[in-house]
Protein backbone atom coordinates (compact mmCIF):
# COMPACT_ATOMS: atom_id res chain seq x y z
CA UNK A 1 0.00 0.00 0.00
CA UNK A 2 1.36 3.74 -0.86
CA UNK A 3 2.25 5.64 2.21
CA UNK A 4 3.29 8.61 -0.45
CA UNK A 5 1.71 9.04 -3.69
CA UNK A 6 2.61 12.03 -5.79
CA UNK A 7 1.87 12.87 -9.30
CA UNK A 8 2.84 15.70 -11.06
CA UNK A 9 3.50 17.79 -8.08
CA UNK A 10 5.31 21.13 -8.95
CA UNK A 11 6.19 24.47 -7.14
CA UNK A 12 7.36 27.87 -8.08
CA UNK A 13 8.88 30.63 -6.59
CA UNK A 14 8.73 33.91 -8.62
CA UNK A 15 8.16 31.97 -11.52
CA UNK A 16 11.57 29.41 -10.53
CA UNK A 17 10.62 26.03 -10.78
CA UNK A 18 11.98 24.40 -7.66
CA UNK A 19 10.17 21.12 -8.01
CA UNK A 20 9.12 20.50 -11.45
CA UNK A 21 6.53 18.12 -12.01
CA UNK A 22 7.90 15.33 -9.81
CA UNK A 23 6.15 11.58 -9.25
CA UNK A 24 6.92 9.78 -6.09
CA UNK A 25 5.68 6.45 -4.29
CA UNK A 26 6.89 5.35 -1.22
CA UNK A 27 5.25 1.80 0.33
CA UNK A 28 4.10 1.57 3.85
CA UNK A 29 7.17 0.36 5.95
CA UNK A 30 9.58 1.63 3.46
CA UNK A 31 13.07 3.61 4.83
CA UNK A 32 12.85 6.14 1.39
CA UNK A 33 16.10 7.82 0.65
CA UNK A 34 15.39 11.27 -0.87
CA UNK A 35 18.68 12.46 -1.82
CA UNK A 36 19.96 15.37 -4.00
CA UNK A 37 22.77 18.21 -4.19
CA UNK A 38 21.70 21.58 -2.32
CA UNK A 39 19.04 23.58 -4.60
CA UNK A 40 17.68 20.69 -5.96
CA UNK A 41 14.25 20.54 -5.04
CA UNK A 42 14.64 18.29 -1.28
CA UNK A 43 13.38 20.84 0.83
CA UNK A 44 10.31 22.47 -0.98
CA UNK A 45 9.45 18.64 -1.71
CA UNK A 46 9.36 18.12 1.75
CA UNK A 47 7.83 21.16 2.68
CA UNK A 48 4.73 19.95 0.36
CA UNK A 49 4.76 16.15 1.42
CA UNK A 50 4.11 17.77 5.03
CA UNK A 51 1.62 20.01 3.88
CA UNK A 52 3.54 22.85 5.23
CA UNK A 53 3.29 24.80 1.77
CA UNK A 54 0.87 23.96 -1.08
CA UNK A 55 1.74 22.51 -4.51
CA UNK A 56 1.01 24.45 -7.48
CA UNK A 57 0.37 22.03 -9.25
CA UNK A 58 0.21 17.86 -9.36
CA UNK A 59 -2.05 15.71 -6.83
CA UNK A 60 -0.80 14.12 -3.45
CA UNK A 61 -1.64 11.75 -1.31
CA UNK A 62 -0.43 11.10 2.24
CA UNK A 63 -1.54 7.98 4.08
CA UNK A 64 -4.38 8.24 1.81
CA UNK A 65 -5.68 11.48 2.60
CA UNK A 66 -6.03 14.51 -0.15
CA UNK A 67 -3.31 16.81 0.93
CA UNK A 68 -4.72 19.89 -0.85
CA UNK A 69 -8.45 18.63 0.95
CA UNK A 70 -7.36 17.50 3.94
CA UNK A 71 -3.55 18.79 5.43
CA UNK A 72 -4.56 18.93 8.91
CA UNK A 73 -5.67 15.54 9.14
CA UNK A 74 -2.32 14.11 7.62
CA UNK A 75 -0.42 16.34 10.30
CA UNK A 76 -2.36 15.12 12.86
CA UNK A 77 -0.46 11.20 11.68
CA UNK A 78 2.65 11.79 10.94
CA UNK A 79 6.38 13.40 12.59
CA UNK A 80 8.50 15.61 11.20
CA UNK A 81 11.97 16.77 12.11
CA UNK A 82 12.91 19.48 10.24
CA UNK A 83 16.66 20.38 9.06
CA UNK A 84 17.03 23.76 11.05
CA UNK A 85 17.00 23.14 14.62
CA UNK A 86 13.64 23.48 16.54
CA UNK A 87 13.80 24.25 20.58
CA UNK A 88 12.10 25.63 23.08
CA UNK A 89 15.27 27.41 24.73
CA UNK A 90 14.37 27.90 28.18
CA UNK A 91 12.83 24.70 29.08
CA UNK A 92 15.14 21.84 30.23
CA UNK A 93 15.59 18.06 28.03
CA UNK A 94 12.89 17.15 29.91
CA UNK A 95 10.49 19.08 30.29
CA UNK A 96 10.72 19.74 26.39
CA UNK A 97 9.66 16.41 26.13
CA UNK A 98 6.66 16.68 28.40
CA UNK A 99 5.65 19.63 26.85
CA UNK A 100 5.67 18.12 23.23
CA UNK A 101 4.16 14.80 23.93
CA UNK A 102 1.26 17.02 25.77
CA UNK A 103 1.10 19.37 22.47
CA UNK A 104 0.09 15.95 20.42
CA UNK A 105 -2.35 14.99 23.23
CA UNK A 106 -0.20 12.20 24.84
CA UNK A 107 -2.22 11.11 27.98
CA UNK A 108 0.15 12.51 31.20
CA UNK A 109 1.07 8.56 32.35
CA UNK A 110 2.18 7.42 28.62
CA UNK A 111 4.12 10.82 28.46
CA UNK A 112 5.82 9.91 31.33
CA UNK A 113 6.92 6.21 30.23
CA UNK A 114 7.97 7.82 26.76
CA UNK A 115 9.95 9.93 28.19
CA UNK A 116 11.82 7.73 30.42
CA UNK A 117 12.27 5.63 27.45
CA UNK A 118 13.82 8.00 25.46
CA UNK A 119 15.85 9.90 27.59
CA UNK A 120 17.77 6.56 28.15
CA UNK A 121 17.27 5.59 24.23
CA UNK A 122 18.74 8.72 22.73
CA UNK A 123 21.61 8.84 25.79
CA UNK A 124 19.67 11.91 27.05
CA UNK A 125 19.59 10.97 30.85
CA UNK A 126 22.42 12.54 31.98
CA UNK A 127 21.43 16.17 30.14
CA UNK A 128 18.03 15.95 31.37
CA UNK A 129 17.91 18.80 33.24
CA UNK A 130 20.13 21.41 30.99
CA UNK A 131 18.06 23.80 29.28
CA UNK A 132 18.10 23.65 25.54
CA UNK A 133 19.86 26.47 25.19
CA UNK A 134 22.68 25.35 26.92
CA UNK A 135 22.92 21.97 24.45
CA UNK A 136 26.09 21.42 22.12
CA UNK A 137 24.51 21.29 18.18
CA UNK A 138 24.82 17.32 18.49
CA UNK A 139 23.15 17.47 21.79
CA UNK A 140 20.00 19.55 20.70
CA UNK A 141 19.53 17.29 17.21
CA UNK A 142 18.81 14.57 19.46
CA UNK A 143 16.74 16.28 21.70
CA UNK A 144 14.53 17.34 18.42
CA UNK A 145 14.67 13.77 17.15
CA UNK A 146 13.86 11.83 20.25
CA UNK A 147 10.94 14.49 20.95
CA UNK A 148 9.41 13.44 17.37
CA UNK A 149 8.68 9.91 18.98
CA UNK A 150 6.72 10.88 21.91
CA UNK A 151 3.60 10.79 19.61
CA UNK A 152 2.27 8.29 17.51
CA UNK A 153 2.76 8.38 14.06
CA UNK A 154 2.10 6.24 10.31
CA UNK A 155 4.54 8.36 8.67
CA UNK A 156 8.04 10.01 9.78
CA UNK A 157 10.01 12.58 8.05
CA UNK A 158 13.91 12.99 9.19
CA UNK A 159 15.31 15.89 6.93
CA UNK A 160 19.26 15.65 7.44
CA UNK A 161 18.81 14.15 11.25
CA UNK A 162 22.10 13.32 12.20
CA UNK A 163 23.97 16.68 11.10
CA UNK A 164 25.79 17.34 14.31
CA UNK A 165 26.05 13.61 15.56
CA UNK A 166 29.28 11.99 15.94
CA UNK A 167 29.56 8.42 14.65
CA UNK A 168 28.55 5.98 17.54
CA UNK A 169 25.60 8.26 18.15
CA UNK A 170 24.82 8.45 14.74
CA UNK A 171 24.98 5.13 13.93
CA UNK A 172 22.75 4.02 17.03
CA UNK A 173 20.08 6.68 15.74
CA UNK A 174 20.33 4.66 12.51
CA UNK A 175 19.68 1.11 14.29
CA UNK A 176 16.90 2.88 16.34
CA UNK A 177 15.42 4.47 13.18
CA UNK A 178 15.33 0.66 11.75
CA UNK A 179 14.24 -0.73 14.35
CA UNK A 180 11.04 1.46 14.31
CA UNK A 181 10.76 0.82 10.48
CA UNK A 182 10.89 -2.97 11.35
CA UNK A 183 7.55 -2.38 13.41
CA UNK A 184 6.05 -0.70 10.84
CA UNK A 185 6.83 3.06 10.72
CA UNK A 186 7.22 4.71 7.52
CA UNK A 187 10.34 6.78 7.26
CA UNK A 188 11.64 9.51 4.57
CA UNK A 189 14.82 10.22 4.98
CA UNK A 190 17.11 13.40 3.67
CA UNK A 191 20.78 13.03 4.13
CA UNK A 192 23.53 14.42 2.27
CA UNK A 193 25.82 11.38 3.99
CA UNK A 194 24.82 9.14 1.17
CA UNK A 195 27.14 5.93 3.23
CA UNK A 196 23.63 6.63 5.73
CA UNK A 197 21.26 6.10 2.60
CA UNK A 198 22.78 2.89 1.81
CA UNK A 199 22.86 1.40 5.31
CA UNK A 200 19.35 2.83 6.02
CA UNK A 201 17.41 3.26 3.26
CA UNK A 202 15.09 0.53 1.32
CA UNK A 203 14.72 2.52 -1.86
CA UNK A 204 16.18 5.69 -2.69
CA UNK A 205 15.06 8.75 -4.89
CA UNK A 206 17.77 11.44 -6.32
CA UNK A 207 16.23 15.03 -7.35
CA UNK A 208 18.33 17.86 -9.32
CA UNK A 209 17.08 20.73 -10.50
CA UNK A 210 13.79 20.02 -9.45
CA UNK A 211 13.30 16.83 -11.07
CA UNK A 212 13.78 13.08 -10.12
CA UNK A 213 16.47 11.65 -11.75
CA UNK A 214 16.62 8.19 -10.42
CA UNK A 215 14.48 6.17 -8.04
CA UNK A 216 15.44 2.51 -7.53
CA UNK A 217 16.50 0.29 -4.04
CA UNK A 218 20.57 1.30 -3.32
CA UNK A 219 21.70 -2.35 -4.94
CA UNK A 220 19.79 -1.76 -8.21
CA UNK A 221 20.96 1.76 -8.46
CA UNK A 222 24.55 0.51 -8.31
CA UNK A 223 23.91 -2.38 -10.61
CA UNK A 224 22.26 0.32 -13.18
CA UNK A 225 24.24 3.46 -12.86
CA UNK A 226 27.64 1.35 -11.79
CA UNK A 227 29.19 -0.20 -14.32
CA UNK A 228 31.90 1.96 -14.34
CA UNK A 229 34.97 -0.06 -12.24
CA UNK A 230 37.52 1.82 -10.01
CA UNK A 231 40.92 -0.09 -9.81
CA UNK A 232 43.89 0.98 -8.35
CA UNK A 233 47.40 -0.18 -9.19
CA UNK A 234 50.48 0.08 -7.06
CA UNK A 235 53.99 0.06 -8.59
CA UNK A 236 57.14 -1.12 -7.08
CA UNK A 237 58.77 1.95 -8.04
CA UNK A 238 58.56 5.42 -8.77
CA UNK A 239 58.66 5.38 -12.79
CA UNK A 240 58.31 8.80 -14.65
CA UNK A 241 58.00 6.74 -18.07
CA UNK A 242 54.24 5.38 -16.67
CA UNK A 243 52.48 8.36 -17.73
CA UNK A 244 53.20 8.83 -20.94
CA UNK A 245 53.00 4.74 -21.47
CA UNK A 246 49.34 4.77 -20.37
CA UNK A 247 48.26 7.98 -22.19
CA UNK A 248 47.12 6.41 -25.07
CA UNK A 249 45.19 3.77 -23.50
CA UNK A 250 41.27 4.49 -24.67
CA UNK A 251 37.77 3.73 -23.09
CA UNK A 252 39.38 4.56 -19.58
CA UNK A 253 40.03 7.21 -17.45
CA UNK A 254 43.51 7.00 -15.33
CA UNK A 255 44.76 9.17 -12.84
CA UNK A 256 48.26 9.19 -11.15
CA UNK A 257 49.48 10.40 -8.12
CA UNK A 258 52.39 11.77 -7.42
CA UNK A 259 54.21 8.54 -6.25
CA UNK A 260 53.37 4.85 -6.97
CA UNK A 261 49.63 4.75 -7.45
CA UNK A 262 47.65 4.75 -10.60
CA UNK A 263 43.54 5.08 -10.49
CA UNK A 264 41.84 3.53 -13.54
CA UNK A 265 38.35 4.01 -14.29
CA UNK A 266 36.52 2.34 -16.66
CA UNK A 267 33.28 0.10 -17.57
CA UNK A 268 35.55 -2.28 -20.19
CA UNK A 269 37.72 -2.87 -16.52
CA UNK A 270 38.70 -6.24 -17.84
CA UNK A 271 39.93 -5.79 -20.87
CA UNK A 272 41.20 -2.24 -20.04
CA UNK A 273 42.95 -3.80 -17.35
CA UNK A 274 44.55 -6.99 -19.60
CA UNK A 275 46.18 -4.06 -22.10
CA UNK A 276 47.39 -1.90 -18.78
CA UNK A 277 49.33 -5.12 -17.73
CA UNK A 278 50.71 -5.58 -20.97
CA UNK A 279 52.27 -2.55 -21.17
CA UNK A 280 53.73 -2.71 -17.72
CA UNK A 281 55.16 -5.94 -18.28
CA UNK A 282 56.86 -5.36 -21.82
CA UNK A 283 58.59 -2.49 -19.87
CA UNK A 284 59.60 -4.44 -16.82
CA UNK A 285 57.78 -1.86 -14.62
CA UNK A 286 56.60 -4.13 -11.54
CA UNK A 287 53.15 -4.39 -9.82
CA UNK A 288 53.20 -4.23 -6.12
CA UNK A 289 49.69 -4.15 -5.63
CA UNK A 290 46.31 -4.27 -7.33
CA UNK A 291 42.88 -3.67 -5.99
CA UNK A 292 39.36 -2.86 -6.91
CA UNK A 293 37.26 -0.68 -5.13
CA UNK A 294 33.83 -1.53 -4.46
CA UNK A 295 31.29 1.09 -6.30
CA UNK A 296 29.66 3.10 -3.72
CA UNK A 297 26.35 5.25 -3.49
CA UNK A 298 28.26 7.85 -3.37
CA UNK A 299 29.99 7.01 -6.77
CA UNK A 300 26.56 6.21 -8.15
CA UNK A 301 24.95 9.76 -7.05
CA UNK A 302 27.57 12.04 -8.41
CA UNK A 303 27.47 9.97 -11.71
CA UNK A 304 23.61 10.64 -12.01
CA UNK A 305 23.64 14.32 -10.96
CA UNK A 306 26.83 14.52 -13.36
CA UNK A 307 25.08 12.97 -16.38
CA UNK A 308 21.35 14.45 -15.68
CA UNK A 309 20.92 17.11 -18.57
CA UNK A 310 21.13 20.75 -17.49
CA UNK A 311 17.10 21.30 -18.30
CA UNK B 1 -8.11 18.55 24.65
CA UNK B 2 -8.52 21.02 22.40
CA UNK B 3 -5.56 22.03 20.35
CA UNK B 4 -6.03 25.81 21.59
CA UNK B 5 -5.66 24.57 25.30
CA UNK B 6 -3.02 22.72 24.26
CA UNK B 7 -0.98 25.97 23.02
CA UNK B 8 -2.12 27.59 25.54
CA UNK B 9 -0.56 25.39 27.84
CA UNK B 10 2.56 25.54 26.45
CA UNK B 11 2.89 29.26 25.58
CA UNK B 12 2.37 29.91 29.21
CA UNK B 13 4.95 27.36 30.26
CA UNK B 14 7.39 28.87 28.12
CA UNK B 15 6.64 32.38 28.93
CA UNK B 16 6.56 32.61 32.94
CA UNK B 17 10.32 32.17 33.86
CA UNK B 18 11.16 34.12 37.54
CA UNK B 19 12.43 37.10 35.23
CA UNK B 20 8.71 37.66 33.51
CA UNK B 21 7.68 37.16 36.96
CA UNK B 22 9.91 40.05 38.54
CA UNK B 23 9.35 42.45 35.52
CA UNK B 24 5.24 41.88 35.83
CA UNK B 25 5.55 42.56 39.78
CA UNK B 26 8.55 44.21 41.08
CA UNK B 27 8.95 46.63 38.70
CA UNK B 28 4.97 48.46 39.27
CA UNK B 29 5.28 48.16 42.93
CA UNK B 30 8.62 49.89 42.68
CA UNK B 31 6.62 52.59 41.04
CA UNK B 32 3.46 52.88 42.84
CA UNK B 33 5.04 52.52 46.24
CA UNK B 34 8.51 54.32 45.42
CA UNK B 35 7.76 56.87 43.14
CA UNK B 36 4.61 57.27 43.79
CA UNK B 37 4.90 58.63 47.53
CA UNK B 38 8.12 60.37 46.42
CA UNK B 39 6.95 62.32 44.00
CA UNK B 40 4.29 63.48 45.85
CA UNK B 41 6.27 66.47 46.91
CA UNK B 42 6.00 67.67 43.37
CA UNK B 43 2.17 66.12 42.52
CA UNK B 44 -0.02 66.52 45.59
CA UNK B 45 -3.32 66.34 44.27
CA UNK B 46 -4.24 65.31 40.60
CA UNK B 47 -7.88 66.52 39.31
CA UNK B 48 -10.02 63.66 38.68
CA UNK B 49 -13.98 63.57 37.58
CA UNK B 50 -14.68 66.79 39.99
CA UNK B 51 -12.54 65.63 42.61
CA UNK B 52 -9.29 65.51 43.49
CA UNK B 53 -7.14 62.40 44.04
CA UNK B 54 -3.81 61.31 46.04
CA UNK B 55 -0.61 60.77 43.76
CA UNK B 56 0.09 57.61 44.78
CA UNK B 57 -3.93 56.25 44.03
CA UNK B 58 -3.66 58.13 40.20
CA UNK B 59 -0.57 56.45 39.88
CA UNK B 60 -1.51 53.17 41.04
CA UNK B 61 -4.28 53.26 38.54
CA UNK B 62 -2.10 54.29 35.59
CA UNK B 63 -0.07 51.04 36.68
CA UNK B 64 -2.61 48.86 36.01
CA UNK B 65 -3.18 49.61 32.30
CA UNK B 66 0.78 49.78 31.98
CA UNK B 67 1.10 46.14 33.29
CA UNK B 68 -1.38 45.19 31.15
CA UNK B 69 0.48 46.69 28.20
CA UNK B 70 4.12 45.50 29.42
CA UNK B 71 2.54 41.58 29.88
CA UNK B 72 1.58 41.94 26.37
CA UNK B 73 5.10 42.10 25.53
CA UNK B 74 4.69 38.16 25.92
CA UNK B 75 3.09 37.27 22.77
CA UNK B 76 5.30 39.05 20.72
CA UNK B 77 8.58 37.21 22.49
CA UNK B 78 6.85 33.99 22.28
CA UNK B 79 5.90 34.44 18.76
CA UNK B 80 9.58 35.53 17.81
CA UNK B 81 11.19 32.98 19.63
CA UNK B 82 8.89 30.67 17.80
CA UNK B 83 10.16 32.09 15.02
CA UNK B 84 13.74 32.15 15.73
CA UNK B 85 14.33 28.36 17.26
CA UNK B 86 12.46 27.04 14.45
CA UNK B 87 9.11 26.37 16.87
CA UNK B 88 6.61 28.00 14.63
CA UNK B 89 7.51 25.86 11.71
CA UNK B 90 7.47 22.83 13.74
CA UNK B 91 4.28 23.61 14.97
CA UNK B 92 2.77 24.32 12.21
CA UNK B 93 4.25 20.65 10.74
CA UNK B 94 1.66 19.24 13.61
CA UNK B 95 -1.81 19.00 14.46
CA UNK B 96 -2.43 22.87 14.69
CA UNK B 97 -3.44 25.17 12.15
CA UNK B 98 -2.25 28.75 11.86
CA UNK B 99 -5.77 29.81 13.57
CA UNK B 100 -4.84 27.48 16.48
CA UNK B 101 -1.96 29.29 16.83
CA UNK B 102 -3.06 32.70 16.72
CA UNK B 103 -6.03 32.47 18.61
CA UNK B 104 -3.70 30.64 21.53
CA UNK B 105 -1.42 33.54 21.15
CA UNK B 106 -4.76 35.78 21.95
CA UNK B 107 -5.40 33.87 24.92
CA UNK B 108 -2.08 33.88 26.14
CA UNK B 109 -2.06 37.30 26.24
CA UNK B 110 -5.74 37.35 27.57
CA UNK B 111 -4.67 35.30 30.68
CA UNK B 112 -1.42 37.15 31.41
CA UNK B 113 -2.99 40.40 31.14
CA UNK B 114 -5.98 39.75 33.69
CA UNK B 115 -3.72 37.89 36.13
CA UNK B 116 -1.60 40.99 35.83
CA UNK B 117 -4.37 43.50 35.72
CA UNK B 118 -5.98 41.51 39.05
CA UNK B 119 -2.24 41.35 40.93
CA UNK B 120 -1.69 44.76 40.73
CA UNK B 121 -5.58 45.93 40.98
CA UNK B 122 -5.06 44.33 44.61
CA UNK B 123 -1.84 45.65 44.82
CA UNK B 124 -2.96 49.31 44.72
CA UNK B 125 -5.73 48.94 46.53
CA UNK B 126 -3.72 49.55 49.69
CA UNK B 127 -3.34 53.24 47.89
CA UNK B 128 -6.62 53.93 46.56
CA UNK B 129 -8.54 51.86 49.17
CA UNK B 130 -9.94 55.40 50.51
CA UNK B 131 -10.94 56.70 47.30
CA UNK B 132 -12.25 53.76 45.48
CA UNK B 133 -15.94 54.03 44.62
CA UNK B 134 -16.81 50.63 44.23
CA UNK B 135 -20.17 50.06 41.87
CA UNK B 136 -21.53 47.18 39.45
CA UNK B 137 -19.30 48.77 36.34
CA UNK B 138 -16.25 48.38 38.52
CA UNK B 139 -14.99 44.54 37.55
CA UNK B 140 -16.47 44.54 34.45
CA UNK B 141 -14.79 47.68 33.13
CA UNK B 142 -11.41 46.20 34.64
CA UNK B 143 -11.83 43.04 32.71
CA UNK B 144 -12.87 44.60 29.51
CA UNK B 145 -9.79 46.45 30.10
CA UNK B 146 -7.30 43.55 30.59
CA UNK B 147 -8.83 42.18 27.71
CA UNK B 148 -9.37 44.62 24.98
CA UNK B 149 -5.58 46.00 26.26
CA UNK B 150 -3.87 42.52 25.77
CA UNK B 151 -5.89 42.29 22.29
CA UNK B 152 -4.43 45.54 21.24
CA UNK B 153 -0.77 45.47 22.66
CA UNK B 154 -0.69 41.90 22.08
CA UNK B 155 -1.27 42.85 18.22
CA UNK B 156 1.34 45.42 18.30
CA UNK B 157 3.85 42.92 19.64
CA UNK B 158 2.55 40.23 17.17
CA UNK B 159 2.91 42.81 13.76
CA UNK B 160 6.82 43.45 15.42
CA UNK B 161 8.01 40.24 15.97
CA UNK B 162 6.39 39.34 12.19
CA UNK B 163 8.39 41.96 10.53
CA UNK B 164 12.03 41.80 12.34
CA UNK B 165 14.31 38.65 12.07
CA UNK B 166 17.08 40.37 14.25
CA UNK B 167 17.05 40.12 17.88
CA UNK B 168 18.65 43.83 18.02
CA UNK B 169 16.00 44.60 15.72
CA UNK B 170 12.94 43.15 18.08
CA UNK B 171 14.64 44.61 21.37
CA UNK B 172 15.41 47.97 20.11
CA UNK B 173 12.08 48.58 17.80
CA UNK B 174 9.51 46.98 20.98
CA UNK B 175 11.23 49.01 23.59
CA UNK B 176 10.99 52.14 21.94
CA UNK B 177 7.37 51.76 20.81
CA UNK B 178 6.44 50.51 24.28
CA UNK B 179 8.61 53.00 25.94
CA UNK B 180 6.31 56.00 23.95
CA UNK B 181 3.18 54.39 25.11
CA UNK B 182 4.40 54.23 28.83
CA UNK B 183 5.65 58.14 28.57
CA UNK B 184 3.35 59.72 26.41
CA UNK B 185 0.34 58.80 28.29
CA UNK B 186 -1.53 59.48 30.96
CA UNK B 187 -0.94 56.48 33.30
CA UNK B 188 2.12 58.09 35.16
CA UNK B 189 0.64 61.96 34.86
CA UNK B 190 -2.68 64.02 34.05
CA UNK B 191 -2.87 65.23 30.20
CA UNK B 192 -4.17 68.40 32.03
CA UNK B 193 -0.86 69.80 33.60
CA UNK B 194 1.21 69.12 30.17
CA UNK B 195 1.83 71.43 27.35
CA UNK B 196 -0.39 71.72 24.92
CA UNK B 197 1.04 69.60 22.56
CA UNK B 198 2.05 66.63 24.58
CA UNK B 199 -1.52 66.57 26.34
CA UNK B 200 -2.66 66.18 22.62
CA UNK B 201 0.06 63.48 21.94
CA UNK B 202 -1.48 62.14 25.19
CA UNK B 203 -4.57 61.14 23.21
CA UNK B 204 -3.23 59.55 19.95
CA UNK B 205 -2.12 56.97 22.53
CA UNK B 206 -4.59 54.16 23.23
CA UNK B 207 -2.44 53.43 26.69
CA UNK B 208 -4.47 56.64 27.63
CA UNK B 209 -7.91 55.27 27.30
CA UNK B 210 -6.84 52.11 28.58
CA UNK B 211 -5.80 54.30 31.87
CA UNK B 212 -8.77 56.22 31.80
CA UNK B 213 -11.51 53.35 31.57
CA UNK B 214 -9.42 51.76 34.92
CA UNK B 215 -9.56 54.49 36.46
CA UNK B 216 -13.49 55.49 35.72
CA UNK B 217 -14.01 52.03 36.89
CA UNK B 218 -12.22 52.42 39.87
CA UNK B 219 -13.34 55.62 40.65
CA UNK B 220 -16.69 55.35 39.75
CA UNK B 221 -16.83 58.08 36.66
CA UNK B 222 -17.73 56.78 33.51
CA UNK B 223 -18.95 59.31 31.50
CA UNK B 224 -19.74 59.82 27.58
CA UNK B 225 -16.47 60.50 26.84
CA UNK B 226 -15.12 56.95 28.35
CA UNK B 227 -17.49 55.27 26.46
CA UNK B 228 -16.20 56.93 23.34
CA UNK B 229 -12.45 56.12 24.35
CA UNK B 230 -13.77 52.31 24.78
CA UNK B 231 -15.31 52.32 21.14
CA UNK B 232 -12.12 53.72 19.95
CA UNK B 233 -10.10 50.96 22.09
CA UNK B 234 -12.45 48.02 20.22
CA UNK B 235 -12.30 49.68 16.74
CA UNK B 236 -8.53 49.88 17.10
CA UNK B 237 -7.88 46.45 19.11
CA UNK B 238 -9.74 44.75 16.50
CA UNK B 239 -8.46 46.72 13.44
CA UNK B 240 -4.65 45.71 14.86
CA UNK B 241 -6.20 42.03 15.33
CA UNK B 242 -7.05 41.55 12.10
CA UNK B 243 -3.57 43.05 10.83
CA UNK B 244 -1.44 40.78 12.84
CA UNK B 245 -3.44 37.80 12.00
CA UNK B 246 -2.60 38.57 8.35
CA UNK B 247 0.48 39.06 9.01
CA UNK B 248 0.95 35.64 10.68
CA UNK B 249 -1.17 33.61 8.03
CA UNK B 250 1.36 34.89 5.77
CA UNK B 251 4.60 34.07 6.94
CA UNK B 252 6.82 31.75 4.51
CA UNK B 253 8.27 28.89 6.31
Amino acid sequence: MSCIAAQSLAKSYSGIAAVDGIDLTVQTGQIFGFLGPNGAGKSTTIKMLTTLVMADAGNLSILGIDAAKSPLEIRKRIGVVLQQPSYEPTLTVKRSLEKYGMMWDVPAQLRQERVRRLLADFDLTEIQNKRNEDLSIGQRRRVQVAREFMHDMDLLFLDEPTVGLDPAVRKRLLDYLKDRAGAGLTIFYTTHVLSEAEYICDKIAIINRGKIIAVDSPEELKRRFGQEKTIKINIAERDERIRDLLEDITDCRVEFDSGTEVTIRSEQSSAVLSRIFGILKENDIEVEELSAVPTSLEDIFLKVVSDAPDS
Amino acid sequence: MHPIVRLVNRNLTISLSPGFLIWQVIFPLIYIFVAGFAYTSLIDRVPFGGRDLDYPAFLATGMIGFNIMNSTLVTGIIIWNDRRHGMFEQIMSGPFTRFHYILSSVITQAIVGLVSAALIAGMGYLVYFDQIEFNLSTVPLLVFAAVIGSVLFGSIASIISTRLRTSEGFNVIINTVFLFFAFVSTAFYPAGGAPEPLSTAFYLNPLTYLVDVIRAGIFGDVTEFVLVEMAVLVVLGLGLFVTATRLLTRLDF
